[in-house]
């Protein structure tokens, strides 16, 4: 790669984007647009759009407007302007290299997190008008590469990290046998038939953060549950299909997921510390298979934690003794409200816990769900400069006296750990289970 | 002069309650319509209690976390919203037009403070309207259709006043706040103006998502 | 007459013999029904009865303003030039009359727009003190 040049700052440098338009003509981009409007939306988006009346109330909701210098191109309303106005207004007569940047803005400048909804007067769900533009795009082909590769890793292997079957089962063993030096009577059960308990986990457990299904093992073996884990696909409970408007695939993955629990006659679904899983299976996936309500009880690792030590379940040696502050997830919190109960979780497992402002449903987004952290290394600059104000709050809250950010979250995860590097924020990232499973009391046989 | 007062206060303000009430019902009926079709899915979620409970908090001053942030905005839009329904209902001079058509009347606010309530509203528009070119968040989102929105919505009000205090040329400029308030009435349906009809569903529907699915606040 | 209306007409009659002059009236004027109108809120209504019926051609059509009306039905040929309009058209206990307020602004403006002529917009009768 000696011959490459610099991409300049107004460019973009994807080849899922960039080849994607190049397959287009503006008869099928009217088709499809046409298509999607007609077919797969209704009152609740030409409401959307007929009742904004233009205030740019909803641009203090998102964190990249703020981020930006307050550049009107990065408010809610203002996203919306550049794509679904142009595209309503235009009855889909709009050009590929448009189609290219609105696939910019709904991919890669929202993280459909919801915020701008509780800012809008009129409780606008602009997430919902950019989900569409997604949607869109996805029909076109006109989506950035590697989100786009763990769609397809999705619907070849049903799981997002191209983890075979075997590959699966071996790092569950693998883990179970690690796990026994800790506690030798340690199971990781697999496909046990009417366990309370089904846990799954998303793609990048296995793949890159096994540990944490370690972790996941040591505290239901600690909390003497009965649980079990699928040994066949619909064990990854994550979804990036979703996020890339193609929501058959959706519809697919949830499915694989519901049923795997269901075969084996689980009493509920517990799942691990992710938000935009949850999010697919207690508000996006469920809806679109027609279920107004998860089929089976969905239970968030948080809430499994808060059941834990409300209950008693688990004990611990000591409090985690270094001053923690919390990242409330959007899809748990805005998705979910869980956030009084991580904040009795936080309470019951750390000495000092400061807030960050704002916070609860009002915390900044980590910048990386919605899928845009998925959309990789071409974006990952623009993604952290456009979330300096979520550095300024985590620089706020170790102003405090924090030095450890807790983020129930893999997407905030990845999201905090780039912002904290690139901004020098200089704080240890944790997931709730880390500091839970550091401070428990681990059965002795 | 009396034809035009004629034809205004005759057929056109029939015409404009006409559009205004029919144009308003069809919209209703065809957006509902849609909705049964596309979005069953809205109706399952919708939720009376959270809905309620959504649209208190944003209909309270400084009942939204917003609102807190935008002060001046918060005050000019809920005194130019209240003063927008309050003036024309109320003010003696249009009670007693309904009184001469219909032989009913109502509650009358002295002339002093429908004066008030009506600068208040132009003064809003002045507000809106430098907000528009100013804040460039707004001016970026803002468009020629906006302006001249605004501009209808703020010719009766202006006019009114101009008419009750009687300055230059008040005879012809009664005839322009009558039209210019029939324009007004007329362009609702089919203008953003429709959002004093659509605010309790939009802010209806997120309150029950929040409330009902999310277990949240929307404020 | 109980005391207050007549404190209250004397209250006015005093009022309005300090202010005509300096309205400088002519003795033609008149205002419409003072008396029935306790809150007022428009400055009152100046009319030259003589002139205006000169103008308008009505010197022989009495009736046309003042009607009589017998058991909801028009008594034609029979005028009532004697009462004050306010003897059928007020309400009792209306501070503001609507319905008598109604009623002069039918009467005049219906015809000032059927004859195309007259004052028909609320300022031009309702005309403010210089």
């Amino acid at each position: 790669m000696t011959d490459s040049t610099p991409v300049p700052d107004n460019e973009i440098d994807d080849q899922g984007i960039i080849q994607g338009v190049e397959q287009l003509s503006p008869e099928k981009i009217e088709r499809i647009i046409n298509e999607v409007l007609s077919e797969e939306t209704g009152a609740k988006l030409k409401v959307y759009v007929d009742t904004c009346v233009h205030c740019g109330l909803c641009s203090e909701g998102c964190h990249y407007y703020v981020s930006r210098d307050k550049d009107p191109k990065f408010s809610p309303a203002g996203k919306v302007k550049q794509t679904m106005w142009e595209i309503m207004r235009k009855k889909g007569k709009v050009s590929p290299e448009f189609i290219k940047q609105a696939a910019v803005i709904a991919y890669t400048q929202c993280n459909l997190c919801k915020r701008c909804a509780m800012y809008c007067p009129f409780g606008i769900d602009i997430a919902y008008v950019l989900s569409v533009v997604r949607r869109i795009c996805h029909r076109l082909g006109v989506v950035p590469l590697y989100i786009q590769d763990t769609a397809h890793s999705h619907s070849v292997t049903g799981n997002q990290m191209w983890v075979k079957d075997d590959e699966w089962v071996d790092t569950l063993m693998w883990q179970e046998e690690e796990a026994r030096d800790e506690a030798p009577n340690l199971r990781i059960p697999l496909d046990v038939e009417g366990a309370d308990t089904f846990y799954s986990v998303i793609g990048p457990e296995p793949k890159f953060r096994a540990q944490l299904i370690y972790q996941a093992a040591m505290i239901m073996n600690a909390a003497g549950e009965d649980w079990t884990m699928p040994s066949m696909p619909g064990w990854d409970n994550s979804d990036m299909c979703m996020f890339t408007g193609d929501y058959e695939m959706m519809e697919r993955l949830k499915k694989m997921h519901f049923e795997a629990a269901t075969k084996l006659k689980a009493k509920r679904i517990v799942m691990g510390e992710c938000g935009h899983a949850f999010r697919s299976v207690y508000d996006m996936g469920n809806r679109a298979l027609g279920w107004k309500m998860p089929p089976i009880p969905i239970v968030h690792a948080l809430e499994y934690y808060h059941e834990l030590f409300s209950q008693d379940k688990i004990k611990i040696k000591h409090k985690f003794d270094r001053p923690v502050t919390l990242h409330d997830p959007c899809n748990i919190v805005r998705g979910r409200g869980l956030h009084e109960m991580a904040r009795s979780v936080v309470n019951s497992t750390c000495k000092t816990f400061i807030e960050m402002t704002p916070n609860r449903e009002h915390n900044y987004c980590c910048g990386a769900g919605g899928g845009v952290i998925n959309c990789g290394p071409p974006f990952k600059n623009a993604r952290l400069d456009s979330n300096k104000i979520k550095a300024e709050q985590l620089f706020a809250a170790k102003a405090k006296g924090a030095e450890v950010v807790i983020a129930p979250c893999h997407n905030c995860h990845g999201g905090l750990e780039d912002i904290i590097h690139h901004y020098g924020v200089d704080m240890e990232l944790k997931f709730l289970g880390d500091i839970i499973y550091e401070i428990m009391e681990k059965p002795e046989e | 002069m009396h034809d035009i007062y004629a034809i205004l206060t005759g057929p056109l303000a029939w015409l404009s309650f006409a559009v205004f009430l029919g144009g308003s019902l069809y919209r209703f009926i065809s957006l509902y319509q849609l909705a049964r079709k596309k979005d069953g899915a809205v109706f399952q979620y919708m939720d009376l209690k959270f809905a309620l409970r959504s649209i208190a908090h944003w209909l309270t001053p400084f009942g939204a976390k917003n609102m807190r942030m935008n002060p001046a905005m918060t005050v000019v839009t809920f005194a130019f919203h209240i003063a927008l329904f309050i003036a024309p209902l109320f003010v003696f001079a249009h009670v007693v037009l309904i009184e001469e058509s219909f032989g009913i009347h109502w509650f009358t606010l002295p002339d002093s403070v429908a004066d008030i309530l009506s600068i208040i509203v132009v003064l809003s528009c002045v507000f809106f309207f430098a907000r528009r070119i100013m804040r460039p968040e707004v001016k970026f989102l803002t468009t020629w259709v906006d302006i001249v929105i605004l501009i209808i919505v703020a010719a009766p009000f202006a006019t009114g006043v101009w008419v009750f205090h009687q300055w230059a040329g008040f005879p012809t400029m009664t005839l322009v706040h009558i039209f210019s308030g029939e324009l007004m009435l007329a362009i609702i349906p089919f203008t953003k103006l429709f959002h004093m009809f659509l605010f309790p569903f939009t802010r209806g529907y997120i309150g029950s998502e929040f409330g009902g699915v999310r277990m949240a606040k929307d404020w | 007459m109980n005391t207050t209306v007549k404190q209250m007409i004397l209250l006015f009659l005093i009022s309005a013999g300090v202010l005509i002059p300096s309205f400088s009236f002519c003795d033609d004027y008149m205002n419409i029904d003072e008396e029935a109108f306790t809150k007022k809120q428009r400055p009152f209504v100046s009319f030259n009865h003589d002139e205006h019926n000169e103008m308008a051609g009505l010197e022989e059509d009495c009736a046309l303003c003042h009607h009589m009306y017998e058991d909801g039905k028009l008594v034609e040929d029979e005028s009532s030039e004697d009462m004050a309009c306010s003897e059928c058209h007020a309400k009792e206990n209306d501070p503001k009359q609507m319905e008598l307020a109604a009623t002069y602004h039918k009467r005049c403006r219906e015809c000032h727009v059927e004859k195309k002529q007259g004052p028909i917009t609320c300022g031009a009768c309702h005309k403010k003190v210089k």
